[in-house]
């Protein structure tokens, strides 16, 4: 039950961009087009997932040799890794993407979404199968985000707005007003 | 004992995902013209912006691409880039990729 507890408040009462506030810069950055979006979403979301995974067992291994203050460091060199392995990925497999993405791609490494999560993980004291949906819960949570505002922002493409509203204003004003709107969930699920 | 430990553990950790990421480099290679290296090199390499492309590679795709004319790299000029340019699409020409 817990299980799926993690999952949905990763999810909605909980989702990292639109209440932790974490991992801001890609949300406005790589959420002018649709597609895009949807591509960072699910290369965060593996990335998260899969260095859930793995921070899980080295966050044991580290508690069990009492070496607890290198978490930040090995966590940074799981993650910058599997960046890169999505990286080389995307570059064979989707180009297109691949450019579409540019630098925003490489930065996943120091997105604080990610390291957010698995540092939580690790002080959550969850288990293995419990770190391992609330990733993915969290990566889905950020897909979600990113592809609402994108979708709102390419509309919003096509209105006819005040001057000074257009552009980066408009998007800061939507991002607020699609927090509040996920405050709604606020208290839903109790941890 | 900790330091000895702690660096043993991220030697350990850094070589194992080298290894990992060493061997998807390998399986996920991505075939480039090889023109674009070549003309690449040849460009002054400085990135300038003269050509109107965001640096030296991109001018390079562009010119393989046939987008871009060779005359358009204006720090190169005095040491004839744009010949050695002209010469290696010359000499590649009639070779499909």
């Amino acid at each position: 039950m817990k299980v799926f507890l993690l999952f949905f408040s990763a999810i909605f009462v909980n989702n990292f961009v639109l209440a932790r506030f974490l991992g801001i810069c890609p949300f406005l950055g790589v959420s002018k087009r649709l597609e895009t979006a949807t591509g960072m979403g699910i290369a965060v979301t593996f990335v998260m997932t899969v260095s859930a995974a793995i921070s899980w067992f080295l966050d044991k291994l580290l508690i069990s040799t009492g070496l607890e203050f290198l978490r930040t460091i090995v966590f940074i060199l799981v993650i910058a890794s599997f960046v890169q392995f999505v990286e080389l990925f995307l570059k064979k497999t989707s180009p297109d993407l691949y450019e579409a993405l540019g630098i925003f791609l490489p930065l996943i490494t120091t997105n604080c979404a990610i390291l957010g999560m698995v540092l939580l993980n690790s002080l959550m004291k969850l288990n293995f199968v419990e770190a391992v949906f609330h990733a993915l819960g969290s990566g889905l949570g950020f897909a979600l985000a990113l592809v609402i505002f994108a979708g709102i922002r390419e509309k919003m493409d096509l209105y006819d707005l005040p001057e000074p509203f257009k552009g980066t204003a408009i998007a800061l004003i939507t991002a607020g007003l699609l927090s509040l709107a996920f405050m709604g969930f606020q208290g839903m699920v109790k941890l | 004992m900790e330091v000895i430990y702690s660096t043993l553990l991220l030697a350990v950790l850094g070589f194992g995902f080298g290894a990992f990421l060493a061997y998807s480099a390998q399986k996920f290679k991505v075939e480039e013209d090889p023109r674009v290296k070549m003309i690449t090199e040849v460009l002054p390499g400085i990135n300038c912006g003269a050509c109107g492309f965001a640096g030296c590679e991109a001018y390079a795709k562009a010119i393989v691409k046939g987008q871009a004319e060779t005359n358009r790299c204006l720090p190169g000029r005095p040491q004839g880039v744009e010949e050695k340019i002209k010469k290696i699409l010359e000499e590649y020409k009639n070779v499909s990729f």
